[in-house]
Formats: C-alpha cells, structure tokens, sequence
C-alpha cells in the first residue's frame, strides 16, 4: 500500500535519512524502533511532505507522492500524528477537530459521521469539547491529536510515538486504542522508542540506526533477535 | 472637560486607523513569520489609488475606497507570490532584505507615477457635526464607524467561518495545520489579501485628515510595528488594543504632556509596556 524506495532526506548538509525501504500493506500496523536521532520522525516527515526526499521514491497505492506538497498528500489519504503533536493549542477541542476534516470540510453529513466516531473513541474528548487544546493533560492532548488526524479518514495513519511522555497506564490505552483504530480499516505506521509494547501490536518492523535500516523483520523475528533484544527490549 | 472629551474622540480616530494597519501586519507575521515592511508602502500606494480614482476616475469617494481595496489587495497577493512564496525556505533575514526591497521599490514607483509633492484628497464628509458642546467632522465620524464594522466582519470571519480558521490554525500551529490538509498558499495568499485590503481601508479613511506622499507610509508602519510588538506579535486581539493604546495616547499625550513630540509617545510607550510585560500584552496566535 505505502512503499518507501531508497529515500534519502537531508537537513542542510547532514543527511538524515539514507536508502530507506520500507513496505505496509493495507490494513497492517508496522512498526519503526530506533534510538532517539534513528531517523524515524524524518521518514515520518519525508512521507507526509514536509521534508523532500533527495532522492528516492514513495509510493501510496502505486502511485508517486514524493515531492507533493503536504495538503495534496493529507488528500491521498495520508495522515501524521506527530511527535509533539501540532495542536493548535488555543483553539477548542471540537475546533481542532473541525480542522482535522479540512479535507471533507464541505461534506456537512460526513463531517457529523466523523465527529461522532471520535467522540465515541474519546468521551473525554466529548466532555472536553468547548476547553482548548492547550489546557488538556499529556494524554488527553495525544487522544486529541489522533482524534484530529481520524477526521480526515484516512487510509494510513503515522503515529511518531504516541506513547512519549505518558504514564504507563495511559500507554497502555494508547496502544489499545491504536488496535481498534486499525481493526475499524487504518493501516497504521507508527515510530515506537517503547520496542516491547510497539511489537506486541505490530506485524512487522524496521529498526533504524544513524539514519539507516539496520534490521527488518515480523514481529516475532525482531523478538528472537539477540542484538534487537538487547538495544531495544532489554534483556 | 470638552477638551478631554475632544482629545479621546480624536485618539478614538487614531486609533481606528492604527488599530487597521497593525491588524493587517500582525496576520502576516502570525502565519508566516516574516515582519512585512512594505506593508506601509501598501498603506500609500492605497491613499494614492482612491485620490486617483476620486480625481482622475471621478467616483464616488466610498467607491474609490473599494477600488483601492481591490487593487492594493492584489498588490499584495501578488508580492506574496513574487517575493515572499519563492523565498519560504530561506531564512528570517533574507525576509527582512527582500520586504524593504519591495518597501523601496513601491515608494520609487509611487514618485514615478504620483510625483513627490504632498496632494490633498477631498472628501465628501467634510461637514461638522454638533453634539451638545462638541464639534466632530463627519469625516472623523466615519473613520471610526467604517473601522469598527470592519474590525467586526474581520472577527466574525476569523472565528466563525471555516476559511478563517484557516488562518487561526496557520497562526498556531503552521506543520499543524500542513498535517490536517490545509493548503498553505491558499492561506498565504488569502491573508496578504485582507492585509492590504485592511491597509488600503486605513489609508483612504484618514488621508482626507492627512496629506498623501509617497513617505506617508514610514511612521505609520513604525508605529504599527510598536502596536504589535506591544499587543504580542501575531495576536489579533493585541493588534486592535494596542492600536486604541497608542491613538489615546498620543492624543491625550499631545494634549496634556508634550505635543512636540507626540510621535515619540509610541516608544516611550514601547519600552514602558515591555518592561512591564515583555512578550506583549497577549501571546500570540489568539482571536
Ligand atoms: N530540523 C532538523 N534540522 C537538522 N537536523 C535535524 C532536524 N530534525 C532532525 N535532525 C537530525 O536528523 C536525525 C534524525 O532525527 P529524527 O528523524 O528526528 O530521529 P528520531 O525521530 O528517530 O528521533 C538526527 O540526527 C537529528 O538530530
Ligand atoms: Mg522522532
């Protein structure tokens, strides 16, 4: 479905990322493990548009989307929960939301479907409709930030660690709620520092190191790997 | 006591205008960063298109004023597309260069064209209006009136339409708003619009108090500059109180302190506020 060919990024002179490969099938929920500086936001960036590939090629559906700018891609059916989340932290909850339809934003019936749906996921988000967005807790912020990138309806999902800086509990509904976002149809690609609870959900992985892939593999190989075992899960 | 009430109608007036220009500025910099110094030489270019269109067209004074918005509003979409969109990824300084550039070239252009002599534009609301002891024109009237309802369509634009919002998430939060799909040029494009619009609005309501030149622009967009700087870069709500702020405090100023130097008052006032609260009276990015 999503297909990452040789992808380079780079930031100035550095490069970031380099000879990326990476597939996602529909309805799969991969994973991307990597230290902190691995390059797992930067491909994140690369595929949403935000940073241009040097090189390389990324394909949605066989169809090029390297070099679109990041509204055509949101349009493809692409969307990204990023790392810090991008609120816009004095609007309202259901404000944000709103925006997170921009792309169905003449759709009045689809726009009602969508609302109704977060809010089922999130009730708090429903309880905390009229507050803005910067006065939500740490979790609540990131149920919102994956109820906005839900209201566009997208094909897949890019989760740049939705667990980062939550209390274990809250992690643990994190990764509930990233299941039954993909068991309802959305493939999901999500970057995970946190290897053990990323690959319990995931079919499959990249791990990345300095820029590269270093080790690819399904869930249960990357679990039997020694050198996995020990840099990402711990003993 | 009539004087006092005198000098706040005239800062009421000042302000009107002030409260205009800053907003226009303070869109800009709320989406896209840069500090727009040829919004000033958007300011004159629109007071020299409605004396042009008054005294060369022979409209109407209020129909001059909405040519004017038109034009200078696609002045200023245009400089969004020629200068400012070719360099978004460059940095804040190159911004800086290329807005005096086209500071520089407007005002050469409107030499070119106008001439350096200082014109008079006529209004049709010259007349003077007693109420109990006071006197206002009907031209001073107007600028508060037209400046407030526009100040209240602009609002209820931002905060209650979807394009409007647009603008706000852009303002908050700019890759936010990229990730939800908002198109960033259309954005861009529709803000320099209702900028220069906003400035073209301002300087053809008080050039009938004032002179058209082709520097008409400095002080006023120096002072729009401290306005926002005092209100909190970026923010909306900032740009029309600080705005207000300053018209009363010149006005009064000039009154009761120093009129010699009532163009100073802005920086006094300048450094007066951000001693006291230095990011500006609001953060930015709120309606
Ligand atoms: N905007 C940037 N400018 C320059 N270098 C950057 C930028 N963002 C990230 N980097 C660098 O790129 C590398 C990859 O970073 P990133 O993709 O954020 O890694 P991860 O998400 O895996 O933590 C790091 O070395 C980081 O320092
Ligand atoms: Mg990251």
């Amino acid at each position: 479905m999503l297909e990452l060919k040789n992808v380079y990024v780079k930031y100035g002179q550095f490069t970031a990322i380099q000879n990326v490969n990476i597939q996602v099938d529909a309805g799969e929920i991969v994973v991307l493990l990597g230290a902190n500086g691995a390059g797992k936001s930067t491909t994140f960036r690369a595929i949403s548009g935000l940073s241009k590939p040097v090189s390389g090629e990324i394909q949605l559906e066989d169809q090029a989307i390297g070099g679109k700018s990041p509204d055509q891609i949101v349009k493809t059916g692409i969307v990204q929960c990023a790392e810090d989340r991008k609120l816009f932290t004095q609007m309202t909850v259901q404000e944000n939301l709103m925006m997170g339809a921009y792309v169905h934003r003449k759709k009045k019936n689809e726009m009602k479907k969508r609302f109704q749906e977060v809010y089922d996921m999130f009730p708090i988000l429903y309880e905390k409709r009229k507050d803005t967005a910067g006065s939500l807790s740490g979790g609540q912020q990131q149920m919102l930030a994956i109820g906005r990138a839900l209201m566009s309806k997208p094909k897949i999902m890019l989760l740049d660690e939705p667990s980062i800086g939550l209390a274990p509990m809250i992690v643990e509904q994190m990764f509930e709620t990233i299941k039954q976002i993909n068991r309802e149809g959305t493939t999901i690609l999500l970057a995970e520092q946190n290897a053990n609870a990323a690959l319990s959900i995931a079919s499959k992985g990249y791990v990345f190191e300095n820029g590269k892939i270093v080790v690819e593999g399904t869930s249960e190989e990357l679990f039997s790997n020694e050198e996995v075992r020990r840099a990402y899960i711990g003993a | 006591m009539e004087l006092l009430i005198q000098q706040l109608f005239n800062g009421l007036t000042i302000g009107s205008v002030y409260s205009l220009v800053a907003l226009g500025l303070t869109l800009v910099y709320g989406i896209l960063h840069i500090p727009n110094f040829a919004h000033g030489a958007l300011y004159m270019v629109g007071a020299y298109v409605t004396l042009t269109m008054m005294v060369q067209g022979g409209f109407h004074y209020l129909l001059a004023i909405v040519i004017s918005i038109l034009v200078v509003g696609l002045i200023s979409v245009l400089m969004e597309r020629v200068v400012f969109h070719p360099l978004r990824d460059s940095t804040p300084i190159q911004h800086k260069v290329a807005a005096i550039g086209v500071l520089l070239f407007l005002e050469a252009l409107a030499h070119y064209i106008w001439g350096a002599d200082y014109q008079q534009m006529p209004t049709p609301y010259g007349q003077v209006v007693k109420v109990f002891d006071l006197t206002f024109t009907m031209q001073r009237i107007l600028i508060v009136v037209t400046a407030i309802v526009v100040m209240i369509l602009l609002y209820l634009f931002l905060k209650k339409t979807y394009t409007g919002a647009t603008i706000i998430a852009m303002s908050q939060n700019r890759e936010g708003a990229y990730l939800v799909g908002i198109n960033a040029n259309k954005v861009a494009m529709l803000t320099f619009f209702i900028a220069g619009a906003l400035a073209a609005i301002g300087a053809s309501l008080t050039s009938p108090i004032n002179l058209v030149f082709p520097s008409m622009g400095h002080l006023v967009i120096l002072k729009a500059f401290v306005i926002i700087i005092i209100g909190g870069m970026g923010s909306v709500p900032g740009a029309i109180l600080g705005g207000y702020i300053l018209g009363f405090s010149e006005s009064l100023g000039a009154t009761y302190l120093f009129s010699d130097y009532k163009d100073l008052i802005a920086f006094v006032l300048l450094v007066i506020i951000l001693t006291v609260k230095p990011q500006g009276i609001f953060a930015k990015g709120g309606v």
